[in-house]
C-alpha cells in the first residue's frame, strides 16, 4: 500500500473539519491551498462533503414520536412522585442547640432540635417512609437566617409556607393550624385550642398533638400552656427552651424547672366577649380564672392589632402595665 | 435559591432534544426512555444549586452523557445492544425514489456505524455533529479537554469514512459551497 505523503497526513484533521463545516477560517484556507495541488486529498475532501450531506439527513431524521411521548409521560409521573417525596434539609447551630430545618416543594416540613450528636441518626426524618433526603445549601440557609433573626427578637413573623404532611393525622394538622394562628406575644391554653377546633373535650389530645409538633418555633406550640398557667411540657423535657422562646416575645415565667408558670400579673387578659374588650390582670378575678378561654397578651399594641378594645371598667389604656 | 425558571420550563425546552440525543447513542427506544427520565430526575434534584447564568442545555447533555457512560460501562451489555441495532436497522430499510433510497441506505449505514463506535467517540460525534454542542461543552461532558473532544470527533469521522467505503453517496445539496462555514467553530 502506498504511503500517504507526510503533508497529507498532517493536514487530514483540518481537511475533515473543513469538509464537515467545523474548521476555523485559517484551517479552511490551508486546506483550500493543499487540495488545489493534491488530487488525492481533493477526492477525500469531496468524500467527506458527501458524508456531511448524509449527516444532514441524520439530523433531520424524525425520532420515534411514540417513544418520545412515552418518555415524556413517564418522566412527568416520575417527577411528580419525586417532587412529593424529596425533602431537603440542613442542620445548623443555634442559641437553642443544633437545629435541623427541612423543606419540601410545598413548604417547610420539619424543624427539629437535634441532640448533642451531630449526625441525623436520631432525626425524625429517618423515620418517615418514602422520603428522599437531600442535604441542601442556599434555600435552607435563608430560612435559617430568618430563624436566627426571630430568636434574637429582630423578627416577629416567620411567614413560611408550611408542609404539614409530617403531622400524624388530620386532627394533629387542625391543632397545628389553630396554634399557628396564635400571634407573637400571646399565650393561650391547650383547652383554648381544643375549643377553637371544635373539640372542647380533647385537651389531652391537643397536648399530645403539640408534643409531636413537627415545626416547633414556626408553629408556636410554646405559646400554648396549661389552664393553670403552668408551662407544662415542651418537646419532651425542654421546658427551659419554652421559657426562652416566650421571653423573646416579652412573656415572663416564674418558678423553678418543675413548677414554671406564666407570670399572669404581667400580662393583659382577653376572655372572649362580644365587645372584644381586653382587661388588666387586676380586673375582677380574671387573673385567677383558668386560662381555658383566656388569651394572655404581652402588650397593648398586640391587643390593638388583634382588633381588641380596652375594657371600660379596668381601663388598660389609662393604666398600662409597666413594661 | 430556587432555580431562575420553574423546572417544567426546563423539561419543556429540552426534553425532546435530550431524548433524541440518547436515542441516537443507544440501541433501543426503551433505553433512551429510561435514560432521559433519569437525566431529568437527576437534574431536578440538583437544579436549585445552579447559578443564574448556567448553560442548562450543556448541563443536561453532561448529565445524559454521564448516565450513558455508566449505562454502557459493561462491555457485555454493549455488545448485546449493538447486535440489537444491526437487526433493527436492517428492518427499517425502506424504498422510494432512487436518490432518496440511496440517501436512506447511507443514513442507515451511518447510524449503524455510529452506534458501533467506541463510546466516547460516539457521544462526542453525536453531540457535535447532530446537536451542535461546542467542544468545550463536549469536553466537560466527557471529562476531557476540548482538544480531546475534537480528536474524538475526528476519529469518529475517519471510521465513518472507512465504513462507507465503496458506497455511492448522493452528493446533491452540499456541493455548491464546499468551504462555507455551516457552523461556527
Amino acid at each position: 500500500m502506498k504511503r500517504k505523503p507526510q503533508v497529507c497526513v498532517e493536514i487530514e484533521p483540518d481537511l475533515v473539519a473543513a469538509a464537515t463545516g467545523d474548521a476555523d477560517p485559517g484551517a479552511v484556507h490551508r486546506v483550500e491551498q493543499h487540495i488545489d495541488a493534491c488530487g488525492a486529498c481533493r477526492g477525500e475532501f469531496h468524500r467527506y462533503r458527501e458524508i456531511e450531506g448524509v449527516m444532514g439527513a441524520l439530523r433531520r431524521a424524525p425520532s420515534e414520536a411514540e417513544s418520545l411521548s412515552r418518555a415524556l409521560h413517564g418522566l412527568e409521573s416520575q417527577l411528580a412522585d419525586l417532587r412529593s417525596r424529596l425533602v431537603s434539609y440542613r442542620a445548623f447551630p443555634s442559641p437553642l442547640g443544633r437545629i435541623l430545618i427541612a423543606r419540601s416543594e410545598h413548604g417547610v416540613s420539619l424543624v427539629e432540635y437535634l441532640d448533642s450528636r451531630n449526625d441525623l441518626s436520631t432525626s425524625r426524618l429517618r423515620r418517615i417512609p418514602g422520603v428522599e433526603l437531600q442535604e441542601d445549601g442556599a434555600e435552607i440557609e435563608a430560612l435559617y437566617r430568618e430563624l436566627m433573626e426571630y430568636l434574637r427578637g429582630d423578627r416577629k413573623r416567620l411567614e413560611w409556607p408550611l408542609d404539614l404532611r409530617m403531622a400524624r393525622s388530620d386532627f394533629h394538622r387542625a391543632v397545628l393550624r389553630a396554634t399557628a394562628a396564635i400571634p407573637y406575644g400571646a399565650v393561650t391554653s391547650y383547652a383554648g385550642i381544643a375549643a377553637e377546633i371544635g373539640r372542647p373535650s380533647a385537651t389531652r389530645a391537643v397536648a399530645q398533638a403539640l408534643r409531636w409538633n413537627p415545626l416547633p418555633i414556626v408553629v408556636p406550640c410554646h405559646r400554648i400552656i396549661g389552664t393553670s398557667g403552668a408551662l407544662t411540657g415542651y418537646s419532651g423535657d425542654k421546658i427551659g427552651l419554652k421559657r426562652e422562646l416566650l421571653a423573646v416575645e416579652g412573656i415572663q415565667a416564674v418558678g423553678g424547672r418543675s413548677d414554671s408558670r406564666i407570670a399572669r400579673e404581667t400580662l393583659y387578659h382577653y376572655e372572649r366577649n362580644d365587645a372584644h374588650e381586653y382587661c388588666l390582670p387586676t380586673c375582677g378575678d380574671i387573673a385567677r380564672r383558668p386560662i381555658g378561654p383566656i388569651t394572655l397578651l404581652s402588650s397593648r399594641e398586640l391587643a390593638n392589632s388583634m382588633g381588641l378594645v380596652p375594657c371600660s371598667a379596668c381601663r388598660p389604656d389609662l393604666h398600662p402595665l409597666a413594661v | 435559591m430556587m432555580g431562575a425558571q420553574p423546572f417544567e420550563t426546563i423539561v419543556g425546552a429540552h426534553h425532546a432534544e435530550i431524548y433524541r440525543y440518547l436515542r441516537r447513542v443507544t440501541s433501543r427506544p426503551t433505553e433512551a426512555e429510561d435514560l432521559s427520565q433519569e437525566t431529568f430526575l437527576r437534574a431536578y434534584r440538583a437544579y436549585r444549586t445552579l447559578g443564574p447564568d448556567a448553560n442548562i442545555r450543556a448541563w443536561l447533555f453532561a448529565i445524559a452523557t454521564n448516565l450513558s457512560r455508566n449505562h454502557f460501562r459493561s462491555e457485555k451489555r454493549r455488545r448485546v445492544a449493538h447486535q440489537a441495532i444491526t437487526v433493527a436497522s436492517r428492518e427499517s430499510e425502506g424504498d422510494g425514489p432512487e436518490d432518496e433510497a440511496r440517501l436512506g441506505e447511507a443514513r442507515t449505514l451511518l447510524e449503524t456505524t455510529v452506534r458501533g463506535l467506541p463510546l466516547k467517540q460516539r457521544l462526542a460525534f453525536v453531540m457535535r455533529k447532530i446537536h451542535d454542542l461546542d467542544y468545550d461543552a463536549i469536553g466537560r461532558s466527557l471529562d476531557c479537554s476540548a482538544e480531546s473532544a475534537r480528536a474524538h470527533v475526528f476519529q469518529a469521522l475517519r471510521k465513518i469514512r472507512t465504513s462507507l467505503n465503496g458506497h455511492e453517496l448522493p452528493s446533491g445539496g452540499v456541493e455548491k459551497s464546499p468551504f462555507s462555514m455551516e457552523r461556527p467553530r
